[in-house]
């Protein structure tokens, strides 16, 4: 368990017979209570592909079903079922060529961290960029890894200024900020838009009307459970 | 707040009815015609799922969720290539 | 037998009167938003309710009217299919058979059909009897959309997919005709005591 922010931490697990995943898939994770009550939520892989354990970032929300679980009451040798990996829209693999951008909203960062990390792992020459949009520094995901890769990293708060180290704004995204960033439509990324549904669709919307395809722009949404 | 998230979320799911993923699948909307895959469909949970054409939100599919048992109606036009 | 997660309880409700229960659910403090498709929005100027079908002359009413109907205020225990339930909830609204006064039929089944497109089947019989009403309030307060404001039906004794959101009208019929979820699965009838969830209970 590794604490990533004051509201998320990294777990650590240890899989028997893993099958290996893709970058961007995630895992259904189902907890049973010992009155056999269950709750089910799906969680991104944080992991690169390769590496010997798996990881999953967790966000712990208020009143939370699962993640008040995960985050603070699970130890080392609790156990729970996992489903997985699943996802095969949402992936990227370094044998696809053209560039990439990664567009995150908060904790959508999680399954484009592991893109970036598999990048990075494959020593991939893909112009790769990422976009990541927070509240507050405090609240960025990965911040000391992220620090390697500021020269790909574009950060904007929405809540205060980003430190002058960082390529940043102090605003949500719109349609400058994704045109500074960059790629251009013209060079065919493939596009990758993580976060809550409200985020993705804007910035799904705004990459459109720079003239993505949207069959290049690659979304996943995280949302409530529905109970 | 009763938002959508999208057909990823279902992704293991729809592995399981279908014993192959299919979040990647492209669907021809039986309304407006516009082709998505199965993975940008927007997902809405009532007793079962819903999963609707991003476009015109017409139903893609209804998948009732019995215990380890679905029941699943699917509409438009689900293309699989098989590789 | 799936491992246990030490620990887990989850965020039900647990002081509970477990006869309240039915089988297979789980009490909640919250009120869960669950829907088949995005919420729709009439202003209550477009809204008006309707009572069709086998009836003669169908009857209809503007928001205004429907409001200055006999109303109640009904406390009563509501179960989801998804297994949560919320004890002692309270609205307001007109009862079915108000809305049905004066009306002759022979019809035995009614459809409730909404805004957005949902629809969903009962006997007549229940929705009768001090067991249905349109309900335009919750705890007091005007329906919140995502609950099914502006009026929502509300049949407790039967499996919350049954109270239909943004109901615009019921239609009589001799016939029983399933509804969204009745074709897609779900149990016709849908008795909690009985757990009718799908459809081969």
């Amino acid at each position: 368990m590794r604490v990533e922010t004051p509201q998320a931490k990294t777990l650590v697990l240890d899989v028997p017979d893993w099958p290996g995943h893709l970058p961007g898939q995630h895992v259904d994770v189902r907890l049973t209570a010992e009155d056999g009550y269950q709750s089910e939520r799906s969680y991104s892989i944080a992991s690169a592909p390769g590496t010997a354990d798996l990881e999953l970032t967790v966000e712990r929300i208020d009143d939370g079903e699962v993640s008040p679980w995960l985050t603070e009451e699970a130890q080392p040798g609790d156990q729970f079922e996992l489903r997985g990996p699943v996802g095969g829209y949402f992936v990227w693999d370094a044998t696809l060529e053209g560039p990439v951008l990664l567009v995150a909203g908060g904790s959508g960062l999680v399954p484009l961290m592991a893109i970036l990390r598999h990048h990075e792992n494959t020593g991939s020459s893909a112009d790769l960029r990422l976009l990541l949009s927070a509240r507050a520094l405090e609240d960025v995901l990965y911040r000391s890894e992220l620090e390697r890769f500021r020269d790909v990293v574009h950060l904007t708060l929405t809540r205060e200024q980003p430190p002058p180290e960082w390529n940043g704004w102090s605003r949500r995204i719109d349609a400058d900020m994704l045109r500074d960033v960059g790629p251009g439509a013209d060079q065919h990324p493939h596009v990758y838009v993580c976060g809550p549904t409200p985020f993705v669709e804007e910035a799904a919307r705004l990459l459109v009307e720079l003239g993505h395809l949207p069959a290049a722009v690659h979304t996943e949404r995280f949302g409530p459970s529905g109970g | 707040m009763s938002i959508h998230t999208d057909g990823n979320a279902i992704a293991g799911v729809l592995e399981e009815i279908f014993g192959v993923e299919v979040t990647a699948t492209m669907r021809v909307c039986q309304s407006c015609g516009q082709e998505h895959a199965i993975g940008a469909h927007r997902l809405y949970r009532g007793a079962g799922l819903v999963l609707r054409c991003p476009n015109c939100g017409d139903i893609a599919a209804a998948v009732a969720t019995k215990q380890d048992e679905y029941r699943v109606k699917l509409f438009g036009t689900w293309s699989e290539e098989l590789v | 037998m799936p491992p246990i997660s030490r620990g887990f309880r989850g965020r039900r409700q647990t002081e509970v009167d477990p006869s309240r229960l039915p089988p297979g659910q789980y009490a909640t403090n919250d009120f869960p938003v669950l829907s088949a498709g995005p919420t729709p929005h009439t202003s209550l100027d477009e809204w008006s309710f309707t009572v069709g079908g086998a009836v003669g002359d169908a009857k209809s009413w503007t928001w205004e009217e429907f409001v200055a109907m006999p109303s109640e205020v009904v406390t009563r225990d509501i179960h989801c299919v998804t297994k949560w339930s919320k004890l002692d909830t309270t609205w307001t609204g007109v009862s079915v058979e108000t809305l049905l006064d004066g009306l002759e039929t022979s019809a035995e089944f009614v459809t409730a059909w909404c805004d957005g497109g949902y629809t969903t089947n009962l006997p007549l019989a229940d929705v009768v009897d001090g067991k249905g009403w349109v309900a335009y309030e919750y705890a007091g307060e005007p329906l919140d959309p995502e609950h099914g404001g502006p009026a929502r039906l509300l049949v407790p004794h039967l499996y919350f997919w049954k109270s239909a959101k943004w109901v615009r009208g019921i239609n009589l019929a001799e016939q029983d005709e399933p509804g969204f979820w009745e074709s897609y699965g779900y149990h016709n009838y849908g008795d909690p005591w009985k757990e009718q969830r799908y459809w081969s209970d």
